[in-house]
C-alpha cells in the first residue's frame, strides 16, 4: 500500500480498502465485555467520554495495536488512556487497582 | 471466538475454538489482563464518584432488553400502517418512540425504505455504529474489516456473500453510520403475506434484513 494512504487515513478509516470475504461470525458477549459496553454507554451519558472521543482514543492506539487487540480490549485501553489525559485517575492509580483486583481474584480462588 | 480484529485472518469458520487472546474459559480461570483492567477502571471511577455501580447494572439491563424483535415490530407496523410508515421515514427516532422504544443515547435514526428500484445497506466504515436502541448490539461480522471495507466499494459482491443477488437495474445505496446518525433498513414486505397480522409479519423480519444484507422472506432463516 502506498505510504500516502497511511498519511491521509487514520487507522479506523478503512472504507473502500480491499479485504477478504465476509465471514458471518458472531459470539455472545462475555460478562466483562458486556460490562465494558455498559461502561462505555455510562461514560457517554455522563459526558465523561463520548462516542467520538472513544473512537479517537482507539485510533490513538496505532495500527499495530489496533490490529492485535480484539474489540472490547481496544475500548478499555482507550478508556484508560483518555482517563489519564482528562485527569480522572493516574497511571499509578490504575496499576495499583489492577494489582488489587488480581490479588482479590487470587484470594477468591484460594478460598 | 470471533472477537473483532481489524486484520484479516481466517478464524471465521470454526465456532468451537477458544477465544483468540484468552486462556480457555473455565469456571475458575483467572481473568485476563484486559478484564482486570475493565474491573479496575470501573472501580476507580465508582470510588471517585464519577459513576455508580447502579449506573452500570441499569445499563446492562438496558442492553439486555434490546433485540432485533424491537426493530421487527417497527417494520411490521410500517408494513400495515401507511401513516405510521410516513412518520417513520420522516423521523425514525420519534416514530420508534411512539411504539415505546426509548433511545438511551443521543443518536438520530434514519429509516431507509427498500423498494423495487432501490436496495439499502447499512455499514459503519469507521468502527461499529449501529441502531442499537432498536436492534441491540451488532454482530461481529458487522464490526470486522471485510464488511466495513468492502460494503461501500463493492456492495453487490458483499451482498452475494450473504446469498443476496439483486438485478442489475436495482440501485444499491450504502449508508455509512456515524456516532450520532444511525440507519435502519425497512425491508420490502414479501409477497404472500397479504392479510397477515402484525405479529405474524414481525416474526419474519430478521436482523440481517434490517441491516440490508438479506431480504425479508416468508421463512425466517437468519438471526
Amino acid at each position: 500500500m502506498p505510504t500516502q494512504d497511511f498519511v491521509s487515513r487514520l487507522p479506523n478509516d478503512i472504507g473502500g480498502f480491499e479485504a477478504g470475504s465476509v465471514q458471518r461470525v458472531e459470539h455472545v458477549l462475555e460478562p466483562w465485555e458486556k460490562r465494558c459496553h455498559a461502561l462505555a454507554d455510562v461514560l457517554d451519558f455522563k459526558k465523561l467520554i463520548n462516542t467520538e472521543e472513544k473512537r479517537k482514543g482507539v485510533e490513538a492506539l496505532g495500527e499495530t495495536l489496533i490490529g492485535k487487540l480484539p474489540y472490547y480490549e481496544r475500548w478499555i485501553v482507550a478508556f484508560a488512556n483518555i482517563s489519564f489525559t482528562k485527569g480522572f485517575f493516574t497511571p499509578t492509580e490504575l496499576a495499583e487497582k489492577m494489582a488489587e483486583v488480581e490479588a482479590h481474584f487470587a484470594e477468591q480462588q484460594a478460598g | 471466538m470471533a472477537h473483532d480484529h481489524d486484520h484479516d485472518h481466517d478464524h471465521g469458520h470454526d465456532h468451537d475454538h477458544d477465544h483468540d487472546h484468552h486462556a480457555p474459559i473455565t469456571a475458575d480461570a483467572a481473568p485476563g489482563y484486559y478484564e482486570v483492567m475493565e474491573t479496575a477502571v470501573r472501580e476507580i471511577l465508582i470510588a471517585k464518584g464519577y459513576l455508580t455501580a447502579n449506573d452500570i447494572r441499569r445499563q446492562i439491563e438496558v442492553l439486555d432488553s434490546r433485540t432485533p424483535a424491537l426493530g421487527a415490530a417497527v417494520v411490521a407496523r410500517a408494513w400495515t400502517d401507511p401513516a405510521f410508515k410516513a412518520r417513520l421515514l420522516e423521523n425514525g427516532r420519534t416514530a420508534c418512540e411512539e411504539l415505546g422504544i426509548s433511545f438511551y443515547d443521543d443518536t438520530q435514526l434514519i429509516v431507509l425504505e427498500n423498494t423495487a428500484e432501490v436496495h439499502n445497506l447499512i455499514v459503519c466504515t469507521l468502527c461499529s455504529c449501529y441502531p442499537r436502541p432498536v436492534l441491540g448490539l451488532p454482530p461481529d461480522w458487522y464490526k470486522l474489516k471485510p464488511y466495513r471495507a468492502r460494503a461501500v466499494s463493492e456492495p453487490r459482491k458483499v451482498l452475494a456473500e450473504f446469498g443476496t443477488i439483486l438485478p442489475d437495474d436495482v440501485e444499491i445505496r450504502v449508508s455509512d453510520s456515524t456516532a450520532v446518525i444511525r440507519y435502519l433498513v425497512l425491508p420490502r414486505r414479501p409477497e404472500g403475506t397479504e392479510g397477515w397480522s402484525e405479529a405474524q409479519l414481525a416474526a419474519i423480519v430478521t436482523r440481517d434484513a434490517m441491516i440490508g444484507v438479506i431480504p425479508a422472506t416468508l421463512e425466517k432463516e437468519a438471526a
